[in-house]
């Protein structure tokens, strides 16, 4: 897809193509091409996951009860604010899941911020990162319903109410659980391909400001990719542990 | 005055042929049309077609939304989140047909 290779992806694949084949080899692949075993998407994902070590391990040094700086201040608006949204999502016990939420929430949004640095991609322009997390809320919340319902009263939700509609219930409820992971891959991927392709688009047209614009708007898109992606993944926890009928 | 816009007419009929032309003349002798010939016109007629649904939709969402708000202050917040969520799910139909045509074209 991706002809041209970031300045990073090039470092990786000049210096570490011979450790990058062995992973590979280690669960029984082989690159296409074995001069170039790391992906765009790996690399800065890898970068994605550095950046976020650095700056928690910069808020950890700098955590103060008494004088909290600026970075602490924003970090404890985004925690509350997930902790809110799960509360309204989840119910009472949104808070024990807050973890995953949070964590998919800064790594999709700094994921995909990091398209706007030049010499950067986004890791979630490539469809496999987006589906690996998507899998990761499938896994997640059906594990979730699981543990909290029971094998039993948790299947039972996938016959719907009346007994009789059973047999029409379960396809319908099997096909739209599948559609989950689906919807959340694409919705995500192609977002944030599209905002790309427009903005490189403009920029094949003219190089004045116009490009700006959409870069502007790539921005806002992926805050609110970021939030939806993980409102998503709370409304189906919330659907997996809630007791109707 | 009147010769020159009849000039100008038959220029850019002239010009209007030779863009219709073109593909038919780089299609060669073979009487097989290529696969991926029309799938570039296909792309854009069902993207055209998706955005456009998916911004009629959406516009209905917004404007329940924004008379929702009016009447009710109140339930603004309740609102923009049942609005966003809407919105965000009205709109991944129309990219479904994005992604479709990422794939096939």
């Amino acid at each position: 897809m991706v002809t041209r290779e970031a300045f990073l992806t090039r470092l990786f694949n000049s210096q570490f193509a011979g450790p990058g084949n062995s992973i590979l080899g280690m669960f029984g692949l082989r690159a296409d091409d074995p001069q170039h075993p790391w992906a765009d998407f790996i690399v800065m994902q890898l970068v994605v996951a550095l950046i976020m070590v650095l700056l928690f391990l910069l808020l950890r040094s700098r955590l103060s009860v008494t004088k909290p700086g600026a970075l602490q201040h924003v970090f404890e608006l985004i925690h509350g604010f997930v902790g809110e949204t799960a509360d309204d999502q989840v119910g009472h016990e949104g808070r024990k899941h807050v973890v995953l939420f949070e964590t998919l929430f800064i790594f999709i949004l700094i994921s995909n911020l990091l398209g706007i640095v030049p010499q950067f991609m986004s890791p979630t322009q490539a469809v496999y990162v987006p589906c690996g997390m998507a899998i990761l809320a499938f896994l997640y919340y059906n594990y979730i319903g699981f543990k909290r319902q029971g094998a039993w009263k948790y299947t039972k939700q996938f016959f719907g109410p009346i007994p009789v509609m059973a047999p029409l219930m379960l396809p319908i409820e099997i096909i739209s659980h599948l559609a989950r992971p689906l919807s959340l891959t694409i919705r995500l991927f192609a977002n944030m391909y599209a905002g790309e392709q427009v903005t490189l688009v403009f920029l094949s047209l003219t190089y004045f400001a116009v490009p700006a614009v959409f870069m502007g708007l790539h921005v806002f898109v992926s805050l609110l990719q970021a939030y939806i992606f993980m409102l998503m993944t709370m409304m189906y926890i919330g659907g997996a542990v809630s007791e109707e009928h | 005055m009147k010769s020159q816009s009849m000039v100008r007419k038959m220029f850019f009929m002239m010009f209007a042929m030779m863009f219709v032309a073109l593909p038919i003349f780089a299609q060669g002798t073979g009487g097989s049309i290529p696969e991926k010939l029309y799938s570039p016109l296909a792309a854009g007629i069902g993207m055209g077609l998706a955005s456009g649904l998916c911004a009629l939709g959406q516009g209905k969402a917004v404007a329940g939304a924004a008379e929702g708000m009016a009447r009710n202050p109140a339930a603004t917040g309740a609102i923009r989140f049942a609005l966003i969520l809407g919105l965000v799910l009205i709109e991944s139909l129309a990219l479904y047909t994005f992604a479709i045509i990422f794939v096939k074209v």
